[in-house]
């Protein structure tokens, strides 16, 4: 039987300007159509060129277009479930992320979760863990959060309100001159690549790390399930296979670039500043109480979120044996050689 | 014509109706922006529900407005053919835009948006923010303010016809003053 | 039939028919979107469930909240109107001109420059504006040519006055700060503000009749009773305006928000004037509704435009139109200018940000151009678009609140010669870069050494100084963990 040609549209959750991040989905593109010798074509469209990004997902479960490159925590709104495809404050790193995914029956349950949405998911992206935000004034204490006025979105936010901090989601426009003045105190966003390109390190000079919140954040390629259960088994490892290597090289380029990008925040005024400790904790406990609110109400997250909050207590006990040394190791003697 | 031209009236009086609550939308959604900034200035007081029900207002202030936009014939035009226009080739100008512009654009972005809050209703669709809103009810404006404007299209052409039969002496004009 | 294909060149085409119908734009747009919508279908660009796309598009209008500009300053406008206060602001002005022509001109640049400031969107500052001044200017009898044609030139300079929603996006759309991009607006600032006063004066000099000045009768006061009913008048109003922007430069309010606090400081100023009155404050608030509705009406009619655009490819066709550049910078910059100019009579702003620049970038950057520049010269060209006959959306909105007086055609013929005083401007930051440039200046950047300083000093957490600062400390990494009993 001749193999059918594929049209389709992909609606991006983000605009070219994030060329890391976008770019993934012209790479998912490009390597499927090299792959199928040109009978899957896909065509990507930045955020709002089609759907806004607060859409994207819905829209192709109504298989408006056929695919959205974009993350599943944007829609936690419909479902908190969506908050674990992407990454929930104290979760997993980037490696953990994909062992859980692909080894640890990741895929299988989220899989499962997006059916019920009319969605297939193929994790497409990492951006390692994110940095912290850039904030107005230093954070000594956990007692200094309180009523610090913060752009930060989602569950994320919801933790940060827990410690006294007033989430304040004000239009994207409005950022800078509102950090600029102090209408704001802290605004939260990628990382050093991503980052430059905002110049909040103008006006906001403390950098904190690490970005507890986002510790591994998955980016997904989401397919109608109708469009995914049609395709010819071929065409369905040709996408999955896409997919990894997305997943890859997105982090591969984050990892290449965020260190040039960190020394030019430095060198254009930005301060690093590692979270104390007491914020740390403080706030690792408002996460796993507004876990336990949701799993007492949604079957879904707390059977997902159990997989995952088990996997990263293996995960870290082998962790801390070989890779921690040999990453310190590393560390100290990084400028020796 | 009769009967229609009262059925026109009762839809402007609908019109006007909704109207009245856009207006009051405009100085509650402005109260609760300064409101909002002041005491979040004074004292760090404040949620992402006040700055999401802003915008809701103003879903509503231009959603539930339009259709009484529609009755005073300020929805602007590109005047330059229609301006020279007899009185009676500008009624027919809009009973034309009516049937085949305006009636097929509201019906179809009604249908999709119907739909669109359907969704958002069944599975009781929160903002994606911290302490955000239910977001079905500004979902279901955008129905309500489209099926709006599709009623004030039919009293308006009842009004076109009428004018154009002389059952009417309403003038209709377009440059009428904002005031 | 995912090619370019013909059809987003027809739908050009079809803009001008619909529009040039008569019937409402916001209308005309939806209708036009959707009739080439079905020949997509019939033709089969996409199935019909990809006009399920049209709510969540006129969602993201919904729930754009820095839109809310537009009621928020349309009503600030609206209640100084309404109170009798905006004509004794203007009339302070004109009072200070004495005999001299042009006084009401020069002082609505001003105002909408300060306005401009503020508000990040051209509708909600031309209707502010026009709100304000319309009235006044025909009062006094001024041309409505160079009436309309100056309120609708003062709102568009808020496009290049920081704060500005199109420096922002343009920033993030060329990769660089919007902090650089705001300084490297400064010059473009005052070279736009001093070509419209230059052209106020050229007209005060020569064509006096057309910018009267107040009439005798309105001017008897001389001396310090003119003085004080000068500034009776002007300084509320002033300190109202410099509140507005009080309020963003204290850290009180965002651009957004200050707004709204300008409007309720109007009610305020207005119930200290005695010149409150609910009936008053009614009819701002009707207006305000009304006018929202019309401007965001035409917002909707155009998403539906741009989504079958999209649909059809009309990306690619524009891509296609670009890939055709000429070598060379100068050849580059005065094809997109040229390019970027007429697409702009059908495209808005915000279409051409993010369709449109991101296709020019790859070769600016190969020809070294200077981003900032690049952007501010977009900008300025762009600007243009929002004020050119038949289509331009400044001169939809002034259509939609100017009294029936004022005729279209002296809206279209008004904007001419601002047009062309904005071209002269993009020819002089064409030539002149240093206006740009100039005022952004050396970074002061650490040097490599205080970088790599910075760096080394990072606390390795939990290692060689623990329970010092942030990071992990008191980790206990000593006890082996137990292997005996493998995890599952
Ligand atoms: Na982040
Ligand atoms: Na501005």
């Amino acid at each position: 039987q001749e193999a059918p040609t594929i049209r389709w549209r992909l609606t991006s959750g983000f605009p070219r300007s994030l060329d890391t991040i976008y770019g993934a989905a012209e790479t998912f593109a490009d390597h499927v159509k090299a792959m199928s010798g040109g009978k899957i074509e896909i065509q990507v469209f930045p955020a709002g060129e089609i759907v806004p990004t607060p859409q994207a997902a819905e829209a192709v479960a109504t298989n408006t277009v056929e695919m959205a490159h974009t993350c599943s925590y944007y829609y936690w709104g419909k479902d908190p479930t969506f908050a674990l495809g992407t990454a929930v404050p104290f979760g997993l790193n980037a490696r953990l992320m994909n062992g859980w995914l692909y080894q640890g029956g990741g895929n299988d349950m989220l899989n499962a979760f997006y059916a019920k949405q009319n969605l297939y998911g193929i994790a497409g992206g990492n951006t390692g863990v994110q940095m912290g935000g850039w904030w107005r004034k230093e954070i000594t204490s956990a007692e200094d959060l309180k009523g610090v006025k913060m752009r930060i979105a989602g569950i994320a936010g919801k933790v940060m309100e827990k410690l006294g901090v007033v989430p304040q989601q004000i239009p994207g426009g409005d950022i800078y001159p509102s950090l600029e003045r102090g209408t704001i105190d802290a605004a939260e966003w990628i990382g050093p690549y991503d980052d430059q390109k905002l110049g909040f390190n103008k006006v906001a000079p403390y950098y904190y790390y690490p970005g507890f919140w986002e510790g591994g954040p998955t980016i997904h390629f989401f397919i109608n399930l109708d469009k995914w259960n049609e395709l010819p088994e071929d065409y369905k490892a040709i996408m999955i296979n896409a997919g990894a290597y997305a997943n890859t090289d997105m982090m591969a380029r984050y990892d290449t670039l965020n260190p040039g990008a960190l020394k030019s925040l430095i060198a254009g005024g930005a301060k690093l500043k590692p979270f104390p400790q007491d914020v740390l904790e403080a706030a690792f406990a408002a996460s796993h109480e507004v876990y336990d609110e949701i799993s007492a109400s949604n079957a879904d997250f707390k059977q997902i979120w159990d997989s995952m909050k088990a996997y990263r207590g293996e995960g870290y006990l082998w962790y801390q044996v070989a890779e921690y040394s040999f990453d310190t190791f590393q560390i100290r003697n990084r400028t020796k050689g | 014509m009769k009967g229609l031209l009262r059925l026109s009236g009762v839809i402007d009086r609908i019109s006007l109706f909704f109207g009245w609550i856009s207006a009051g939308l405009v100085l509650l959604s402005c109260l609760t922006s300064a409101l909002n900034a002041l005491s979040r200035y004074l004292f760090n007081i404040s949620s992402n529900a006040w700055l999401e029900v802003q915008w809701q207002m103003f879903a509503g202030i231009f959603l539930l407005g339009a259709a009484q936009v529609l009755k005073m014939n300020e929805h602007v035009r590109v005047d330059l053919l229609y301006g020279p226009r007899s009185h009676r080739g500008k009624l027919w100008t809009d009973v034309f835009g009516i049937i085949a512009f305006l009636f097929p654009a509201m019906l179809i972005m009604g249908f999709y948006a119907w739909e669109f809050f359907m969704t958002a209703y069944l599975s009781n669709e929160h903002s994606s923010n911290a302490g955000g809103t239910v977001l079905w009810p500004v979902k279901l404006l955008l129905p309500v303010g489209l099926f709006l404007v599709l009623l004030q299209g039919i009293s308006e052409l009842i009004k076109r016809v009428a004018g154009l039969r002389g059952d009417s002496d309403e003038t209709l004009e377009y440059e009428r003053p904002v005031q | 039939m995912l090619e370019y294909g013909y059809m987003a060149p027809t739908m050009f085409a079809g803009l001008v028919c619909f529009l040039l119908f008569g019937f409402p734009v916001a209308f005309s747009l939806a209708a036009l979107g959707l009739f080439f919508g079905f020949l997509a279908i019939q033709v089969g660009y996409f199935g019909p469930e990809f006009l399920q796309a049209l709510p969540y598009r006129t969602f993201g209008i919904m729930s754009n909240d820095l839109l809310l500009a537009i009621p928020f300053f349309t009503f600030l406008g609206a209640v100084l109107e309404r109170s009798g206060l905006a004509e004794d602001l203007l009339e302070g002005a004109g009072q200070l001109f004495g005999p001299f022509p042009g006084g009401l001109a020069f002082a609505v640049v001003l105002v909408g420059a300060i306005l401009g400031a503020v508000t990040g969107t051209v509708a909600a500052s031309v209707i502010a504006m026009g709100m304000i001044s319309l009235p006044v200017m025909l009062k006094y009898g001024y041309d409505m040519r160079v009436g309309t044609g100056v309120i609708a030139a003062s709102g568009t300079i808020a496009q290049v006055i920081p704060p500005s929603l199109v420096l922002i996006i343009l920033a993030d759309q060329l990769g660089v700060s919007v902090g650089d991009m705001y300084l490297g607006a400064v010059g473009p600032s005052i070279l736009q503000i001093s070509l419209f006063l230059a052209f106020i004066l050229v007209l005060a000099l020569f064509r006096p009749a057309l910018v009267p000045p107040l009439p005798a009768e309105a001017r008897t006061l001389r001396g310090w009773a003119l003085a004080l009913k000068v500034a009776k008048g002007m300084v509320p109003s002033l300190v109202l305006i410099f509140l507005v922007l009080g309020t963003i430069f204290l850290g009180l309010a965002t651009p957004t928000e200050a707004g709204a606090m300008g409007a309720c400081g109007a009610i305020l100023l207005s119930i200290l004037h005695r010149r409150f009155s609910v009936p008053t404050l009614w009819q701002a608030m009707v207006t305000t509704a009304r006018i929202t509705s019309m401007v965001v009406f035409i917002l909707i009619g155009a998403t539906v435009f741009s989504l079958v655009f999209q649909g059809v490819n009309g990306g690619r066709w524009i891509e296609h139109m670009l890939s055709s550049l000429p070598g060379g910078r100068t050849g580059f910059l005065l094809f997109v200018m040229v390019f970027v100019f007429f697409l702009a009579f059908f495209l808005d702003f915000f279409e051409i940000c993010f369709i449109v620049v991101p296709l020019l970038l790859p070769a600016a950057h190969a020809l070294d151009i200077n981003m900032i520049w690049f952007g501010l010269l977009l900008c300025a060209n762009i600007q243009t678009s929002f004020m050119h006959p038949p289509f331009g959306f400044a001169l939809f909105y002034l259509r939609g609140i100017a009294p029936p007086e004022v005729k279209s055609r002296d809206i279209y013929w008004g904007s001419i010669p601002w047009i062309c005083l904005q071209l002269i401007m993009v020819g002089i930051l064409v030539f002149f870069p240093g206006v740009v440039t100039g005022f952004i200046g050396e970074h002061e950047e650490l040097d490599p050494a205080a970088v790599q300083q910075q760096l080394d000093n990072l606390v390795v957490p939990g290692i060689e100084a623990p329970d010092t600062e942030g990071g992990l400390p008191g980790l206990d990494i000593a006890p082996a963990p137990d292997f005996s009993e493998p995890a599952k």
